[in-house]
């Protein structure tokens, strides 16, 4: 009953989420797969020599937090064993459980010794970010919260803050389906996805800013979608969405209720890991005031003025 | 003189525009009908059948050539190869696609000649 009454928006979009993972069983056997797929990554860790009390470094310590938060870790670091499931994973997300155990699993005994940047170079960690932006679910269901939350389609002058190489495609497209005109705006901080957000825009009718020094004010509203775990100052991001829009729809994966994937983005570059109050209060600290919020976790989902 | 016709692209359902010469008229009205290659504002290639009446009776996209010339490397994951290969084979389909292709390019998943 908690869980409903905090994450009331996200049954909003059941039928979304039913179509994309195949109804109930199709959600029941994601949610197996992400506690098996956590279960072995921390079992392999410390039989690789991590102490549970004392992590190597910060991929380690965030696997066995969100190992104990999903209590798949327990007490004497003690890891709760779950069985494989028989059935293969929902068809759309056969390539993001891939996606773990490549950059996961099959490398965790070499983030038990290493630094993540000395496993996966940054070449490797930028394809591995496109293939995971543009992965068939996260463009479902980002579309679904677009479409069904946020209602982008109302807005004529949309911000993508921390736009990367698929987000303005997904407002323009929930635009395109709802007959409505949008303006949309890019911005991007990161250089290296700056090129390709231009080379994306002539060919889609968007508008690129790359840095906050160029952008201009006066949007409808900003969309921060899972930008804050990238940002080094999550606190300026908020701030300065506040000078250039009117309403900020924030969409934030939060440690509570994270599973594996969690770990993967702090393998790929994340800088942190973010509970849903810390991300309120960042939000409110900004100066945005509270009008609606959707949902608390895993996905932190709420619309600000 | 020549007429232009619009027609929705297929790939980006951007209104696009396509000359209607006298050529192709004469053409279709021998043969029923005529196909046409053009492009929409955003680059996107669609053929196109037009009718003796200068009339868009359809457009279809266009899949970018293949790239026989590129081929993947060990160092490419599992969890990309399948898309990679399809890539090769097929040609970008969208644009995610060749983003995709790029970046794998530069992280040595995929050598192209």
């Amino acid at each position: 009953m908690k869980a409903f009454i905090d994450n009331w928006g996200l049954f909003l979009l059941t039928r979304e989420l039913a179509e994309m993972l195949g109804g109930v069983r199709g959600l029941k056997l994601f949610m197996q797969y992400e506690q098996y797929k956590l279960a072995a990554a921390v079992q392999a860790a410390i039989e690789c020599g991590a102490d549970c009390r004392r992590p190597p470094n910060d991929v380690v310590a965030l696997l066995f937090d969100v190992a104990r938060r999903r209590e798949v870790l327990r007490e004497g670091c003690r890891v709760v064993p779950v069985q494989e499931p028989k059935k293969p994973p929902p068809q759309i997300t056969v390539e993001y459980f891939q996606m773990i155990d490549d950059i996961v699993l099959d490398k965790i005994c070499e983030y038990v010794a290493k630094s993540p940047s000395d496993v996966i170079s940054e070449e490797e960690a930028l394809a591995y970010y496109q293939m995971l932006v543009s992965a068939p679910f996260y463009v479902m269901f980002r579309r679904a919260i677009y479409d069904r939350l946020a209602k982008l389609y109302k807005y004529s002058a949309i911000l993508d803050v921390g736009a990367g190489t698929q987000d303005p495609l997904d407002i323009l497209a929930v635009c395109e389906v709802r007959g409505a005109r949008c303006e949309v705006t890019a911005l991007e901080v990161d250089q290296r996805l700056c090129a390709d957000l231009e080379w994306l825009a002539s060919k889609h009718g968007f508008n690129v800013v790359c840095g906050w020094e160029q952008l201009q004010s006066g949007y409808d509203i900003a969309v921060v979608q899972n930008v804050l775990h990238w940002a080094t100052d999550p606190l300026q991001v908020l701030t300065a969405a506040r000078g250039h829009a009117q309403r900020m729809f924030l969409s934030q994966g939060v440690v509570e209720g994270a599973g594996i994937a969690f770990v993967m983005t702090k393998i790929l570059g994340a800088v942190r890991a973010m509970s849903w109050r810390e991300a309120e209060a960042f939000t409110r600290q900004a100066g945005w005031r509270l009008v609606r919020r959707y949902a608390k976790y895993p996905d932190y989902l709420a619309l600000y003025r | 003189m020549s007429l232009a016709a619009r027609y929705r692209c297929p790939a980006c359902g951007a209104d696009a525009l396509v000359a209607i010469t006298p050529e192709l008229l004469r053409e279709a009205a021998e043969k029923g009908a005529v196909r046409a290659l053009a492009r929409c504002p955003r680059g996107h290639a669609a053929v196109l059948t037009i009718d003796q009446y200068g009339y868009i009776r359809s457009a279809l996209p266009v899949r970018e050539p293949a790239r026989p010339d590129c081929e993947i490397t060990d160092r490419a994951p599992m969890s990309v190869r399948a898309k990679l290969e399809t890539i090769l084979e097929k040609g970008p389909v969208t644009d995610a696609d060749a983003l995709l292709l790029e970046k794998a390019k530069a992280a040595g998943w995929v050598i192209c000649l």
